[in-house]
C-alpha cells in the first residue's frame, strides 16, 4: 500500500488514500504526509475510525501538541477531554448540544469568522487535525482559504505596502466582532493581544503568505478604523472563491492542516443536532515577530 | 428632450441615462420618468452634470424632502465645511478644505462607510434615495460599490426566505462604527446612536418586490442572541454581496449617481486619502416610514 494524494482543488486541498492513519506510521510515511503539506496545505483523509488515543498518536508525528487551555472560556470542570484535545463540537459534558444562550456556545460562534487556530498565541499554530465523530445532515461545512495564493494574487503596490506590516491578535477581537464582550478579568488577562507580522514566510517552502485573521484588531502604528477597514479588505480578497476550499464532512473524515498558510471557518448548521469534532493542534516552533515586553 | 436609460452590465440594476440637464427644473413628465427608471433599476448614473450644491438640492427634491445628514447634526456649526444642513459632505476634507490628518476623529467615523450599508437604515424612517455628486475625484481607488438587494433576496433557498421573512433587525450607526473600533462620538449625542428596528425583508412600495433589507448598521435581531445574529447577518451580507449581485461605479468629475436605499447597499472603496482630495457630496430623501408600516400591515394579514 503505498501514499497516494489526489488533488481536490489544485495545489491546496488534497485528498489521501492509501494509509491507515490510525496506526502507528514509519518515519518515511510521516515525512510523505508532512511533504504533502508543504505541496498543499490541506490534506484530506476518508474513513479514519480514530479513538481520541490515536488522533493524539498521529499528530504527534508533526510535532509537539499545543495544549488547549487559553483558547476558549471553558471552565475545566465543562471539559469533555484532556487539554490535548480541543473540543469543537456543539455539546456540554452532558453530550447534548448546549442551548443556545449558553455562553460557550455564543463564544464558539467566532469560529464562523475566517481564522487561524492560534493566530492568538504568541507562538502560533502549526497543524490542526480535525477529526469528525458525528456530523450533522446539512450545513456546517468548513471552508478553507490558501493565504499562499491570496498573497500571490496582490498587486505589487500593497505587496510593498504590508511586507513589515505587524498585526496584534486576541479573541478579544474576534469575539467583540460578534458583540461577545463579557469578559471576566481573568479572561481578559488571558486573552492578551500578541503581536504577528501581516506577511509570513514559511519555514520550508519559503513561501510568502497573508497572515490573516478574525483575531487581529489592529496594525501597529495605524488608527484602529483604518487597520480594521484594511484587514476586512484584505480577508475579502484572500477569501474569494478562487482561493477556497469547502470541505463536506462524512463521519469519520480528518482534515489537518497548516495554520501557517490556510484561513478556514464554519458554516452555519442546525444546533439543535450533535456536531462532534475534534481537533489536536500541533505546535509552532516559533514567533513571526518579537513580542513586546510584558 | 427626451431621456434614455442604458442598462449596464446588461441587467436591471444599475442604469446610465442620459438626454437630460438636471441642474435646471425638471417638468414633471421628467421627474415621473426618472423614478420609474428607478423603479426598474434601482441606481441611475448621470453623467457629465456639473452641479452647485443648491442645483443638487434643488434636484433631489423632486423626490421628496430632504434628509438632515447624521454627521451635520453631531457636528458644531464651526466644523462644516458645507453650507446647507442638507448636504452630506463625503469627502476628505476639513471645514478650511484641507485634507483630513490620518488621526482626525471625523476620518475615523467616515472610514465606516467602507463597509456594506443601506443610508440612515440607523433612522426608523430609513432613507428613499441618496444621490451622490462627485466634485472631484482621486487618480485611482474610490470606487463606489453597489448590491442589488432584490436579486440577492430572490436567489435565497426557500428555507432561508422563510426563516428571515419575520425576522426584525436592530440598527445604529454605534453598530458599524464599534466594527471598525470607533465610539467616539462627542457628548450629547447618545440619542442619535440608539437602536432602530427594521424588517429584514422589506417590500418596495411601488414594485412590491421583496429585497433583504442589510446594513453594517445592524447590531441584532430581536429575540436571537447577539452573536448568533451578528454571524447570520454576515453570511447574508456575504451572499448578497456576491459579484453577480454587484456593480462598482468609477467616478468621474460631475457624475452624479442616485439610488435606491430601500433596495440596495453601497460602500466606498480605499483610496490615497491622505494625498488625493476626494469631494462626493451627498443628498438623501427622507425615507416616509414604509418600514414600520410593513411590519404593521404584516401583523394584521
Amino acid at each position: 500500500m503505498s501514499i497516494a494524494i489526489a488533488d481536490l482543488t489544485p495545489g491546496f486541498a488534497g485528498e489521501v488514500s492509501g494509509i491507515d492513519i490510525t496506526q502507528p506510521l514509519t518515519h518515511a510515511q510521516a515525512a510523505e504526509l508532512e511533504a504533502g503539506m508543504d505541496r498543499y496545505a490541506v490534506l484530506v483523509y476518508h474513513d479514519q475510525k480514530f479513538t481520541d488515543e490515536q488522533q493524539q498518536a498521529f499528530s504527534r508525528n508533526f510535532g509537539p501538541l499545543e495544549s488547549s487551555l487559553g483558547g476558549n472560556i471553558t471552565r475545566p470542570e465543562e471539559r469533555r477531554f484532556n487539554v490535548d484535545m480541543a473540543d469543537v463540537s456543539n455539546l456540554g459534558v452532558d453530550q447534548k448540544p448546549l442551548p443556545r444562550d449558553d455562553r460557550r456556545r455564543l463564544f464558539n460562534l467566532g469560529n464562523r469568522l475566517w481564522h487561524s487556530d492560534s493566530s492568538f498565541r504568541a507562538i502560533p499554530a502549526k497543524y490542526s487535525l480535525l477529526s469528525a465523530r458525528s456530523v450533522v445532515d446539512r450545513g456546517g461545512n468548513t471552508e478553507f482559504a490558501d493565504m499562499r495564493a491570496a498573497y500571490d494574487a496582490l498587486d505589487a503596490a500593497t505587496k510593498a505596502e504590508i511586507e513589515d506590516l505587524i498585526c496584534e491578535h486576541s479573541l478579544i477581537y474576534s469575539r467583540g466582532t460578534l458583540g461577545f464582550t463579557e469578559l471576566s478579568e481573568v479572561e481578559k488577562q488571558q486573552f492578551t493581544p500578541v503581536r504577528q507580522r501581516l506577511v509570513r514566510t514559511h519555514p520550508v517552502t519559503g513561501r510568502k503568505s497573508l497572515y490573516l485573521s478574525s483575531h487581529i484588531g489592529t496594525i501597529v502604528g495605524w488608527p484602529v478604523p483604518e487597520a480594521r477597514a484594511f484587514v476586512r479588505d484584505l480577508t475579502e480578497h484572500a477569501t474569494q472563491p478562487s482561493f477556497t476550499y469547502v470541505h463536506k464532512w462524512r463521519r469519520f473524515d480528518l482534515v489537518m492542516w497548516d495554520n501557517r498558510s490556510t484561513m478556514h471557518r464554519v458554516r452555519r448548521f442546525d444546533e439543535t443536532q450533535v456536531r462532534d469534532m475534534r481537533r489536536t493542534t500541533v505546535a509552532g516552533d516559533s514567533v513571526t515577530v518579537e513580542q513586546l515586553a510584558a | 428632450m427626451t431621456i434614455d436609460i442604458q442598462p449596464v452590465d446588461g441587467q436591471d440594476f444599475v442604469g446610465e441615462i442620459s438626454g437630460i440637464d438636471i441642474s435646471v427644473p425638471l417638468a414633471a413628465d421628467l421627474v415621473a420618468a426618472i423614478e420609474a427608471g428607478m423603479d426598474r433599476f434601482a441606481v441611475l448614473v448621470f453623467r457629465g452634470q456639473p452641479l452647485t450644491d443648491e442645483q443638487q438640492c434643488d434636484f433631489s427634491r423632486n423626490f421628496g424632502e430632504l434628509e438632515v445628514t447624521l454627521i451635520s447634526q453631531m457636528l458644531k456649526p464651526g466644523e462644516r465645511r458645507l453650507g446647507p444642513m442638507e448636504m452630506g459632505d463625503i469627502s476628505n476634507l476639513d471645514a478650511t478644505g484641507k485634507l483630513r490628518s490620518r488621526d482626525d476623529s471625523r476620518r475615523m467615523y467616515a472610514l465606516g462607510n467602507r463597509l456594506w450599508h443601506s443610508d440612515a437604515s440607523f433612522r426608523a424612517t430609513g432613507a428613499g434615495y441618496s444621490l451622490l455628486s462627485a466634485r472631484v475625484v482621486p487618480g485611482s481607488g474610490g470606487n463606489t460599490e453597489f448590491a442589488d438587494m432584490r436579486a440577492a433576496y430572490d436567489a435565497l433557498d426557500a428555507a432561508t426566505k422563510a426563516e428571515i421573512e419575520d425576522l426584525v433587525a436592530e440598527h445604529s450607526i454605534a453598530f458599524s462604527r464599534s466594527q471598525l473600533g470607533f465610539d467616539d462620538y462627542g457628548e450629547g449625542n447618545a440619542d442619535k446612536i440608539r437602536p432602530v428596528r427594521h424588517r429584514l425583508v422589506r417590500i418596495h412600495p411601488v414594485t412590491g418586490r421583496k429585497s433583504l433589507y442589510l446594513s453594517a448598521h445592524i447590531g441584532g435581531i430581536v429575540g436571537w442572541p447577539v452573536p448568533e445574529a451578528r454571524a447570520f447577518i454576515r453570511d447574508l451580507t456575504e451572499h448578497a454581496t456576491q459579484p453577480q449581485f454587484t456593480h462598482a461605479h468609477r467616478w468621474r468629475v460631475n457624475d452624479l449617481v442616485m439610488w435606491d436605499n430601500r433596495t440596495t447597499m453601497h460602500r466606498a472603496r480605499r483610496y490615497r486619502d491622505l494625498h488625493e482630495v476626494r469631494d462626493l457630496r451627498r443628498t438623501s430623501i427622507k425615507g416616509t416610514g414604509q418600514t414600520a408600516e410593513q411590519f404593521l400591515s404584516v401583523a394584521a394579514e
